[in-house]
């Protein structure tokens, strides 16, 4: 399905007003077929009552088999039209919601990304629940006109048997049901409140059982299970509490419809023995008062429907409006694949001045490690500096148009995310490598041990997030992913805190091998060779860098190679060693 | 993979519902009670609406109507009362039951030994404790009150139908076959779809968190694009599989409605024949119609319940299953222990049989002092320690403290005091304030002891800095913390409980190089003076503590303090000078 290129809507209300408008044939449709339905059912007891009046009462076979037939013919139309109906506005539903779908994950998709804040749980639950809901507004318009329909036949029969019933019926109905919405409001909020508590304990539960290990680390099972009776305990009193109003709701509803009855039980009957009703009428008007209350049970019901579909196409549009996370702009790169900042003050930076030509290795250490976080959003281009400019290739780096960003600059994080696939497709998602690159790659992220541990190689299945891998394991397919794209600038952030230090120093050695091989830094590089920048504080990566930047307080407070800054700088020696 | 955990048969789980349900005797058979009176006084109506038929017919008075009438409201006045006491007192019997049953089961869950934990993994008890529940309580709230009332319902009206006349009350039961036909085909087609249904919608959510959660990565490959068609496809996969759903489902309606007619057909006809020949009146008529139209839907209620209530059923299985695992019996303690030397006899841990992970160690651990254990991944150290916390049973050899097996050892002071203390790299943060994470340890812990603790931690600071202090909320979907701090927290608990021996396993790895060091400072506090052995994983730590020991391939290869071992030149100094980077240094060969 095409994602629509419209802007989005820009409140709840036109979100659902576009909903009905671009389902508006199967809408239609939908809404005549259940109309029909709901007609035929409020006629099912007036077909009692002709049977019953014209056949059983007269013993006629003839009219027997005419008025059966009647009635198979009004049960095979209430049948289909509903399956019809069902399957059409379900249909045009179920296409709806998923276009909602579609929209927000392609605005949280967007190759420059959303500012989003809500924590992913409640982004799932936007574009599944409340896509899902905002979607149901179709379902409300069909089920109202089919009430509305269903409501105006009803009084429309009982018109013509009697006007003094009709009335009656007409006008304790709808207080009925009336009443019975004012009571269900202290049922609402007491639901609200067990569901609150069932939520609280269940979340206590599942929380408890996602750190079990660390909890039982410390031997704290039994402090825990009885936080847990305390929840259990909340939760049952207040669902007692909501089943007792739940109760009176459910016993009111009964008794107002018997009351209903009761007056047209007398009135009917009254009216009867009078003559002014035949039996048949009399089945009929008892029949379709007990029914009239189902098209404005469903229309009431509907209606409280509406006020959620209408909450959740807020929320949709509120996650529909976020901005785009990555600048960009229009600009291509003039310059040789290199990374410059001047005098850039941003979040806790306060001028940073620091460069990275091609060829050259560069390490940054960060005292603070708000410094570092820093320095890689502004690196991802996620903001631009309050002051001074980052440059990548000679241009401002929120200038370059996103593709000429991709082409010349990877920013690998800290923290690993693996996709569901093989190792391969994680270490090489596009496809682009042939195997020699691949090998080497593997080989300069210590990468291969991985491959070499997988009974499937590099044909290994990887989980969602990578979570049969160990954490040092997920963090060198990373690095191997890094090391693998064709962008010459790659800045990587604490690539190797989840290894070993023997695996830690092979890195570091085959690292530089693979990216700086025949080393002699940036004079002897040509225009073209591949730049790093390293985020790190391991003293084994620190050794085989160029040039050390070392950062504190947002400031560049020493430059030098790390061995002359062991030697002779105890700031930068116990950052590093301790 | 294949569960660990048992599930009970739906024998067990009757027997349990049925031993909870014994304890609230009284509400069970007033809930009971009061089900059936109202199932009685719904047949009123119909039954006098046939009077009033009857009354017309053959020209009876108006009294009659009247007294119809009052029967009507007399029977409506008892469902009003009866079915507003009979819900609230079903769920008086119902919820208490049901709290009881998950809280047994979250207390066999917590108290399930780490083996099976590792081995199980935690979605299935996940799984459990929370949708199972979460299942079951729904049903008992909305499935139940509706299944019974529906139920009660349908048999007391086929009754009155056999009250009327027996010969109308047979015309309404030959219907039974027919929609037992109906149910026979929805059943065995029902769960499989459902089941499709849940996977697709699964396979979405997982697409879809897999790219929120991923989108960095995927925004820096340029992969969004091709991950937002696997969302798109999973999407409509799943719509696809609902619309399916729908069109089953009226499929069964239509089934359903075949069914009714038929029924409503057979009533009519019986009636008229019965007419014709004299043995029922038009009213008695008049009424079987109306009984009968009164079942569709209680009939359709039960059906379409049929569903709900099989898959709560399963829920209960599973709940059951847990709940009914062996209470864990308290180790009955040989004796408070005052000596904390942590002693390791000659240890074995194979995972599978005749691969040791740890292969033989035997290792002295004298009271408070600080050891580190360092080695190649893979060498047993997270083995080694999991062992000695008592989370895996060893295969051979025993773990002593003071003298005594370690899972026999009560530690002398406050109840609940642990013997060994584990802290691993997984780190949780959980749900409530920064104050229930750290009592979490030490459930009376003063306010002052808390403060001490985060502050040996070096975490004070931040923690003071949150919105709310101590009380602020945090763990999923609250204020979220770096790894970093959440492993302060984590080391904070330690130092709360205050266990005679503590084992830290890479506890300061995941944190990034500028936390890390935070971390180191804050292990340190935690083993200061305390028997312990921190698995490290910078080298940092090994150059603090005590004493090293090398493992390699399951065994200790070297053990001494660090100046010694830099001197000896053997594998760990290797280690350290790679580690140190300062030397070139070939990599360690280990």
């Amino acid at each position: 399905m095409p994602t629509t290129s419209a802007p989005a809507p820009a409140t709840g209300g036109a979100l659902l007003r576009r909903a009905l408008r671009r389902n508006a044939p199967r809408l239609g449709g939908a809404s005549a077929l259940i109309a029909v339905w709901q007609v035929c059912e409020a006629m099912v007891p007036v077909m009692i009552g002709v049977v019953v009046d014209r056949a059983v009462a007269t013993g006629s076979w003839s009219a027997l088999a005419l008025w059966g037939g009647v009635l198979c013919a009004l049960f095979a139309t209430l049948a289909f039209s509903y399956r019809g109906g069902a399957i059409v506005g379900e249909g045009a539903l179920q296409r709806e919601g998923h276009r909602l779908r579609t929209e927000v994950s392609g605005h949280l998709l967007d190759p420059r990304g959303a500012r989003a804040d809500q924590v992913p749980g409640d982004l799932l639950a936007v574009a599944t629940g409340d896509a899902d809901q905002a979607a149901a507004v179709l379902r409300q318009a069909w089920f109202a006109v089919a009430a509305v329909a269903g409501f105006a036949v009803t009084a429309v029969v009982l018109a013509r048997i009697d006007l003094v019933l009709t009335l009656v019926v007409l006008v304790g109905v709808p207080v009925a049901l009336l009443v019975n919405h004012l009571l269900a409001g202290p049922l609402t909020r007491r639901s609200a409140v067990r569901q609150e508590a069932l939520g609280r304990a269940t979340g206590i539960a599942t929380d408890l059982v996602t750190g079990l290990r660390p909890l039982k680390g410390i031997g704290a099972e039994d402090v825990a299970l009885a936080r847990y009776r305390r929840e259990s305990h909340r939760a049952a009193e207040a669902s007692v509490a909501a089943a007792r109003w739940e109760g009176l709701l459910y016993g009111a509803t009964q008794g107002l419809s018997g009351v209903v009855l009761v007056v047209v039980a007398l009135v009917a009957g009254s009216r009867a023995l009078d003559g002014a009703l035949s039996i048949g009428e009399l089945i009929a008007v008892v029949g379709l008062a007990q029914f009239v209350a189902e098209p404005l049970q469903t229309l009431a019901y509907f209606v409280a429907q509406l006020a959620q579909s209408r909450a959740s196409a807020d929320r949709l549009v509120t996650v529909l409006a976020t901005p785009r996370l990555l600048l960009a702009g229009e600009a291509e790169a003039t310059g040789p694949a290199d990374l410059a900042l001047h005098d850039v003050h941003s979040g806790t930076l306060r001028g940073v001045d620091l460069r990275a030509a091609p060829g050259e290795l560069v390490a940054v250490v960060a005292e603070d490690p708000a410094d570092a976080a820093a320095l890689v959003r502004l690196l991802r281009g996620e903001l631009r500096p309050d002051r001074g400019e980052v440059r990548l290739g000679g241009t401002p780096l929120t200038d370059l148009t996103l593709a000429e960003t991709r082409r010349l600059l990877l920013v690998a994080d800290h923290q690993v995310d693996l996709f569901e696939g093989t190792l391969r497709s994680n270490v090489d998602p596009g496809g682009r490598l042939d195997d020699e690159r691949l090998a080497a790659v593997l080989v300069a992220s210590a990468a291969d041990e991985v491959v070499a541990h997988c009974a499937g190689g590099l044909e290994e299945p990887v989980t969602v997030g990578g979570t049969t891998l160990s954490g040092g394991q997920r963090q060198r397919v990373g690095l191997a992913r890094a090391l693998a794209a064709p962008a010459p600038v790659l800045v990587l952030h604490d690539p190797t805190t989840a290894v070993d230090a023997a695996t830690e120093h092979r890195i570091a050695a085959a690292l530089v091998a693979e990216r700086h091989p025949g080393d002699q830094g940036a004079a002897a590089a040509t225009s073209a060779a591949p730049t790093t920048l390293l985020l790190t504080s391991s003293p084994v990566l620190l050794a085989r860098a160029h040039r050390v930047v070392h950062l504190d307080a947002g400031r560049v407070r020493a430059t030098g190679t790390h061995a002359q800054l062991v030697r002779d700088d105890s700031a930068y020696r116990e950052a590093v060693l301790r | 993979m294949t569960t660990l955990l048992p599930r009970s048969t739906p024998r067990e789980a009757a027997r349990l519902t049925l031993t909870l349900l014994r304890r609230r005797r009284l509400d069970v058979a007033l809930t009971a009670g009061l089900y059936v009176l109202v199932g009685l006084a719904g047949l009123v109506a119909p039954w006098q609406l046939g009077a009033v038929v009857d009354t017309v017919a053959e020209g009876g008075s108006r009294d009659d109507v009247v007294r119809s009438a009052l029967w009507i409201l007399g029977a409506g006045v008892v469902v009003m009362v009866g079915t507003a006491l009979a819900t609230g007192r079903l769920a008086r019997a119902g919820e208490p039951a049901l709290a009881e049953l998950r809280e047994q089961a979250l207390d066999r869950a917590l108290h399930l030994d780490g083996a099976t934990v590792e081995q199980a993994g935690s979605g299935d008890l996940l799984s459990r404790v929370g949708d199972d529940v979460r299942l079951v309580a729904q049903s008992l709230t909305e499935v139940v009150p509706l299944l019974v009332g529906s139920a009660l319902a349908i048999v007391l009206t086929a009754g009155g139908l056999f009250a009327l006349d027996w010969r109308l009350g047979l015309a309404g039961l030959l219907t039974a076959p027919a929609y037992v036909r109906a149910l026979r085909w929805y059943l065995p087609r029902s769960a499989p779809l459902y089941q499709r249904e849940r996977e697709a919608n699964g396979v979405r959510a997982q697409a879809f968190l897999t790219g929120v959660h991923g989108s960095r990565t995927l925004r820096a490959h340029g992969l969004s694009a091709a991950h937002q068609e696997q969302v798109d496809a999973a999407s409509w996969a799943s719509a696809r599989i609902s619309l399916d759903v729908v069109g089953f489902f009226t499929r069964f309606g239509l089934r359903l409605n075949r069914a009714e007619l038929v029924g409503l057909l057979l009533v009519l006809v019986a009636g008229f024949l019965l007419v014709r020949a004299g043995e029922a009146s038009v009213g008695e008529v008049t009424a079987a119609g109306l009984y009968f139209h009164r079942l569709f839907n209680p009939i359709g209620a039960v059906l379409f319940l049929f569903d709900a209530a099989q898959s709560a059923g399963a829920s209960l299985t599973r709940l059951a299953g847990l709940a009914l695992l062996p209470a864990r019996v308290p180790p009955h303690g040989t004796r408070a222990g005052t000596d904390t030397t942590l002693e390791v006899r000659d240890l074995t841990h194979e995972y599978a049989e005749g691969r040791p992970a740890v292969d033989g160690v035997s290792l002295r651990v004298p009271a408070g002092q600080r050891v580190a254990v360092v080695g190649a991944s893979g060498a047993g150290k997270t083995t080694l320690g999991s062992v000695v916390a008592g989370r895996l049973a060893p295969t051979r050899g025993e773990v002593l403290v003071g003298g005594l097996p370690a899972d026999r050892v009560v530690a002398p002071g406050r109840a609940g005091r642990p013997t060994v203390a584990l802290v691993s790299q997984e780190v949780h943060v959980f749900t409530g304030s920064v104050r229930d994470n750290l009592t979490l340890a030490h459930p009376g812990a003063e306010e002052a002891e808390v403060v001490d603790a985060l502050d040996a931690v070096g975490a004070l600071g931040w923690v003071r800095a949150l919105p709310e202090a101590l009380d602020t909320a945090v763990g999923a979907s609250a204020h979220p913390l770096t790894p970093a701090q959440a492993q302060q927290l984590a080391l904070a608990r330690v130092v709360l409980a205050d266990p005679l021996v503590v084992v830290l396993d890479e506890a300061t790895a995941e944190a990034g190089s500028a936390g890390a060091r935070d971390l180191e400072a804050a292990a340190l506090a935690v083993t200061r003076g305390r028997t312990s052995l921190t698995i490290a994983h910078r080298l940092t730590q090994a150059a603090s503590a005590d004493r090293v020991v090398v493992m390699a391939a399951g065994r200790v290869v070297e053990d001494g303090p660090h100046d010694d071992l830099v001197a000896a030149g053997g594998p760990y100094a290797r280690l350290w000078a790679a580690w140190s980077g300062t030397e070139p240094a070939p990599p360690a060969q280990l």
